[in-house]
């Protein structure tokens, strides 16, 4: 057996697992799952394609590959700017949609089906703005450097590695450590005893959809670099990421990042072992086994 | 006579906008009283109360505090305007720990004074400071309580309103959760109280009100009300000598 899906599965499941903490962020404090969210990781991918061409018209310094990696200052800058403006992104659909039902105090499959129209939305305008065509950051080659153990990864994948770990180790101390992380976790717990607690309900649903979207973006950057930026990009992992957020418990940031990568690792296992054709079918299996076995997941709290 | 602290006039609230429970309230507690929300099951006492949290929509009338009308001001704020709520059922975050749910409590204060003031907190309730890491799920109910009241306590609120603090507790539990209210009111704590546990309550009240179909019915000091021979069988549920016994 080729050990090489170990790094195959750990790459793809660090951008599951960033996609993933926004599902489960958005479905443990606004208690439901939003199907629009791969499309966070589409339009965060877009944008920092968008902004990363500008700066490269701009001066051609921008774009001249940093060390290693095959692209320049103007990826890192345009992650930055990316982000702010998925996360804005992500405001705007709820304030144009999401809120209003909130409060009309809607039923929650109609919050589903609404999520269902904004990714629809979403992903069209973007089909509509950029075609199906195939976009990429840089169409510098690179070679995979060998890392011992039969394992062979580029400057750019062992890049996102790291900037998927800072993520959730970021998001994680949020969460534990600061005023806004523990009053995320009082509203998810019981939103009405948050607010006479002093707890600005609405602020914290305000920040739960930037930080969704502007991990999503990093998610989409990281696979736009590494395979390629197309309008489906995050359609085509919103299985993973459910599958993700379900496995690691949903409303546990850490259990999202592992459960992320168990899900990368299993389906770069099924890759090397039965076929390429079953990638998919993996976290379908995982989604059902989690759901009968244990609904919580590995990390979520019994109800 | 003074201002009261907390008013309502005329408070219509309910859950649905056509179905008033809270139905023409006028209400005034005067500063450091201790005053009980008396009455039958489904009176309306609860909802009156989430209602002055802002957990219960306000159909017409208004709350005051002190002078200041908060009928419209958000849940969140009334706890920087100096009213503390502390509900009946799931008062903590239970999968948080006891530092954890006083941190919340304690995040509208300036960051210089959150230290000293969840060290006061533990020196007023020292049975939290044992294990501040302990999850707050994991307390025993009279300690769930005192984990409420004290996050409640943590910005200094002048008026505490309490949605039946006595509700699944053992009779030893509530005689400490009702002195713990009774030293907290003498520290000058203004002090509104749901309970159905009439005995107990009247036992440290200085004033009790009877709420039946969501209307006031009945209000005085205990001893009033206990020489009043139809009020405990017809309001309260209890027999006339019970009630007299605990005013007298």
């Amino acid at each position: 057996m080729n050990p090489q899906f170990l790094m195959d599965g750990l790459i793809a499941g660090a951008i599951i697992g960033l996609g993933a903490i926004g599902v489960t962020l958005t479905y443990s404090i606004l208690r439901f799952s939003n199907f629009a969210h791969g499309e966070f990781l589409t339009w965060g991918a877009y944008l920092a394609l968008c902004i990363s061409s500008a700066l490269g018209v701009l001066g051609a310094g921008f774009t001249t590959p940093l060390g290693p990696f095959s692209f320049g200052w103007s990826l890192p800058i345009a992650a930055v700017l990316a982000i702010a403006l998925t996360g804005l992104l992500a405001l705007a659909v709820d304030a144009l949609l999401f809120s209003s039902f909130r409060r009309r105090g809607s039923a929650i499959i109609i919050m589903v089906m609404a999520s269902f129209g904004a990714s629809l939305a979403l992903r069209s305008l973007l089909e509509f703005l950029f075609t199906s065509k195939p976009a990429y950051f840089s169409q510098a080659l690179q070679i995979a450097m060998k890392l011992g153990g039969g394992l062979r990864a580029t400057p750019d994948q062992l890049a996102m590695l790291v900037v998927a770990l800072v993520s959730v180790i970021a998001v994680h101390l949020i969460m534990t450590r600061t005023d806004i992380g523990r009053a995320m976790r009082a509203v998810s717990e019981n939103p009405g005893l948050a607010g006479i607690a002093g707890i600005d309900v609405r602020g914290v649903i305000r920040t739960v959809w930037f930080l969704g979207a502007a991990l999503a973006c990093i998610a989409g950057m990281m696979s736009g670099l590494i395979i390629q930026i197309r309008p489906y990009l995050g359609h085509d992992l919103l299985l993973p990421l459910f599958a993700a957020a379900i496995l690691g418990g949903i409303g546990s940031v850490p259990g999202a990042m592992i459960a992320g990568l168990v899900i990368g690792l299993c389906e770069a296992f099924t890759v090397q072992i039965i076929g390429a054709e079953w990638r998919s079918a993996v976290s379908f299996a995982i989604l059902i086994a989690v759901l009968v076995v244990r609904p919580r997941g590995l990390f979520g709290k019994a109800s | 006579m003074t201002s009261p602290v907390l008013a309502t006039f005329s408070l219509f609230a309910g859950y649905e906008a056509d179905l008033p429970i809270v139905r023409g309230v006028d209400f005034a507690v005067q500063k450091g009283e201790l005053v009980i929300l008396l009455g039958p099951n489904g009176a309306g006492k609860s909802t009156f109360v989430k209602a002055i949290a802002g957990m219960v929509p306000v159909h017409s009338g208004t709350i005051h505090l002190g002078s200041r009308d908060i009928t419209k001001v958000a849940p969140h704020r009334k706890l920087a305007e100096g009213l503390a709520f502390v509900p009946q059922t799931d008062n903590v975050f239970a999968s948080m720990s006891i530092l954890e749910n006083l941190q919340i409590a304690v995040a509208l204060l300036p960051k210089s004074a959150r230290a000293a003031k969840i060290d006061a907190l533990f020196s007023r309730f020292p049975d939290l400071a044992v294990r501040p890491t302990r999850l707050a799920g994991a307390l025993s109910g009279g300690q769930r309580q005192m984990l409420a009241v004290a996050r409640a306590l943590a910005l200094d609120p002048p008026v505490l309103i309490l949605d039946e603090p006595s509700a699944g507790l053992s009779p030893k539990i509530v005689a400490d959760v009702f002195a713990m209210l009774k030293r907290i009111n003498g520290d000058g704590v203004t002090i509104v109280l749901v309970e159905q546990n009439v005995k107990a309550a009247m036992a440290i009240a200085d004033r009790a009100v009877i709420l039946a179909e969501g209307r006031i019915r009945h209000e005085g000091t205990p001893s009033e009300l206990a020489d009043d021979p139809l009020i405990g069988q017809i309001y309260l549920g209890t027999a006339r000598h019970t009630f007299g016994e605990v005013a007298r």
